[in-house]
């Protein structure tokens, strides 16, 4: 039974849905932070170099000072999963796992999520050897041979972690060329233990408890390659699925959203690597968080005049 | 408080997170840096068949990654167990 009219709810608690919370409670806003988990994507990543005011940190501390600024705003985050979202009248009924939720305005900050190779063998190998944070798990490699699989930043950068770990690395790309920075692509190739095979297509993860192997096509032929983990770096999708129905999405999923994140909803808004625009960076997460919330509230209080 | 047994990397986010609220929690552990050694990996691997941390050994239960509530719940269950036997 819903009870309270919210002002707004903020699906997500990485740094854009943690922002525009931060806002909500400084504004004595009535709203909800609801996600399974707090710290989004920051939990994924090594140090973090690039925040204005911050020199250096990592994805850790920052999480958990992030943690530490919602408690002093007195936010609590729910522990929810959402499981749909539907328009009522010119308000909306957010349903959870553990409720439901009647907000006027809804800002959706749900970010990004590894991208899947979709071969067989790498759901059944999956914490089996098979990885999607080289920074998370790549040390439980060390001194075996793995396989890095992509052509971008992500892949070279995991490349250049594991070289200092592992005791060979393959790095299956599947175009011609990287298309990443060129520094990484400096540090990768000089180095004998890594091997780069371009145009090769990844096909199966093979093993029987764990990963042996990774078996992949290149110009018309088979081969395999013996390898104890996978490590995926394919570019991110975001997490976006349950809002397809409901607003606009661009064909790569994400949500579009103009410059005040307005969705092609009034009252939803969007913010961070769910939504257009996406870079994938911090900063942008957070700013886009606080225009969010910001761009929220200047809509309830033109509904109310 | 019983001691119990973590499975870490000291790169791994979700394993310092766990460390912390361990620590917080003031919950007796001991633990296992997995990267400096290789047969850790192995002993890790063998009692969950998984292969990613953290892993939390508790009265020979494995619980793999940071679930504070599986491990509350666990820690539960052996201080009850303990009472009965008392």
């Amino acid at each position: 039974m819903v009870e309270i009219i919210y002002e707004t709810i903020i699906i997500g608690a990485g740094i854009a849905g943690a922002t525009a919370a931060i806002y909500a409670s400084r504004k004595r806003m009535r709203f909800e932070l609801i996600s399974p988990d707090a710290g989004g994507q920051m939990m994924a990543s090594g140090d973090i170099l690039n925040y204005p005011g911050i020199v250096k940190t990592t994805g850790v501390e920052f999480s958990d000072a992030i943690e530490k600024q919602l408690q002093f705003n007195g936010v609590k985050l729910k522990k929810e999963s959402v499981r749909a979202v539907k328009k009522k009248g010119k308000n909306f009924i957010v349903t959870t796992d553990k409720g439901e939720y009647e907000t006027k305005t809804l800002i959706i900050a749900t970010g990004a999520r590894s991208r899947k190779l979709n071969v067989p063998g790498e759901e059944k190998f999956a914490r089996k050897g098979v990885a999607y944070c080289s920074i998370c798990d790549g040390p439980l490699f060390s001194g075996k041979r793995v396989a890095v699989v992509g052509g971008g930043n992500a892949a070279l950068e995991a490349a250049d972690f594991m070289k200092e770990i592992a005791s060979k690395i393959y790095v299956i790309v599947i175009g011609e060329k990287f298309i990443g920075h060129a520094y990484l692509m400096e540090k990768i190739k000089s180095n004998p233990k890594v091997e780069t095979i371009f145009e090769a297509e990844t096909l199966e993860i093979t093993g029987d408890k764990l990963v042996k192997g990774l078996k992949y096509r290149r110009k018309g032929n088979i081969k395999d390659i013996l390898v104890d983990g996978v490590i995926i770096e394919i570019g991110r999708v975001p997490n976006t699925d349950l809002f397809k129905d409901v607003v606009k999405t661009e064909p790569d999923g994400h949500i579009a959203i103009d410059c005040q994140m307005n969705t092609s909803v009034p009252g939803i808004f969007a913010a961070g690597d769910c939504a257009s625009g996406h870079e994938y960076q911090y900063v942008i997460a957070a700013g886009q968080g606080c225009m969010a919330l910001l761009k929220a509230a200047r809509y309830i209080a033109n509904q109310k005049q | 408080m019983a001691k119990i047994k973590v499975y870490t990397l000291p790169t791994c986010p979700w394993c310092m997170k766990l460390k912390a609220w361990l620590v917080e929690k003031k919950i007796d552990f001991e633990n296992i840096d997995v990267s400096s050694d290789s047969s850790a990996v192995e002993e890790m691997t063998s009692k969950s068949g998984e292969l990613g941390v953290p892993q939390t050994e508790i009265n020979g239960k494995m619980i793999v990654g940071f679930v504070p509530e599986e491990i509350e719940a666990e820690l539960a269950k052996m201080s009850k167990t303990k009472k009965t036997k008392k």
